[in-house]
């Protein structure tokens, strides 16, 4: 078991959270892109080991946040309210 | 054709029904008006004259009309009489939606510290800014009013819970008696 961290209510058990995708994934835009291009953007993942910025949802309150993480050690670095950051960069 | 009704527990009558021992106690409440306010939650403050210092987990409550928070733009607001704000969306900016029929509520009395032990790794000492959580593997509201411990769960959800709450306060007196049993056997 581990407790997260949400930007709004504070540490919460593990399993109130669910996983969004990799911060920085940005939905292509316009009529032009190209197959590769959405390709990338649905199928292709980085998967580093060690640390990753990812986007999560605390599930009972809503908080869309990035939870900067090692995946390794499952340390959690911090997290920060997508409310606050400009991006999900 | 087999009863399938069998496979699922009674639901007890809720006004009468109580689980506990001398000192830990859960009822259902009944009676209390419910409603989700969403959006901007001072506007709505001013309109229904209920101050905006919403409860987060295991905050304390009192009074018969209170608001509790469950997200950061979101109220569950509890109040022994109907709202005075009509449900729907308002100019002012916000939505008010009866949750009367959605929700039920549970009141713990007395020692309810066990019940939350075993209920969420949450420390109940500590505050957090929203009361929604994971309570029992459910989503749940919780909160103190008074000295009693309250827990929203879905209507849905109210017989398990009920079940749960009757396992774990079994355990609890399991746990109590062998306690003393063997503490009787050390000493004897």
């Amino acid at each position: 078991m581990q407790l997260f961290h949400c930007p709004f209510c504070g540490q919460r058990d593990e399993t109130e959270f669910h996983f969004g995708g990799e911060a920085g994934n940005i939905r292509p835009d316009g009529a032009d892109v190209t197959s590769e291009r959405w390709a990338s953007y649905l199928y292709l993942r980085d998967n580093p080991k060690g640390a990753v910025r990812e986007v999560w949802v605390h599930m009972t309150c809503g908080e869309f946040f990035v939870m900067a993480r090692d995946s390794v050690s499952h340390h959690v670095a911090s997290t920060t309210s997508l409310d606050c950051a400009e991006h999900a960069q | 054709m087999r009863n399938l009704a069998e496979k699922w527990a009674v639901v007890p009558d809720w006004n009468t029904a109580v689980i506990g021992r001398p000192d830990l106690a859960i009822r259902s409440l009944q009676g209390l008006h419910q409603s989700y306010v969403s959006g901007d939650l001072a506007a709505w403050s001013d309109v229904s004259g209920i101050a905006l210092q919403p409860v987060g987990a295991f905050g304390v409550a009192s009074g018969d009309a209170y608001a509790v928070r469950v997200a950061r733009d979101r109220l569950l607001v509890v109040s022994a009489s109907p709202s005075a704000v009509a449900p729907g969306w308002h100019e002012g900016g916000f939505a008010v939606t009866t949750v009367s029929a959605g929700l039920q509520i549970f009141e713990v009395e007395g020692a309810w510290s066990e019940i939350v032990a075993r209920a969420t790794p949450l420390d109940p000492g500590a505050t957090s800014a929203s009361a929604a959580m994971a309570f029992a593997g459910i989503d749940a509201v919780v909160y103190r009013h008074g000295e009693m411990l309250r827990v929203h769960v879905d209507r849905g959800l109210a017989t398990y819970f009920w079940t749960w709450a009757a396992a774990v306060i079994g355990n609890i007196v399991g746990a109590a008696s062998k306690s003393q049993m063997e503490t009787l056997e050390s000493t004897g």
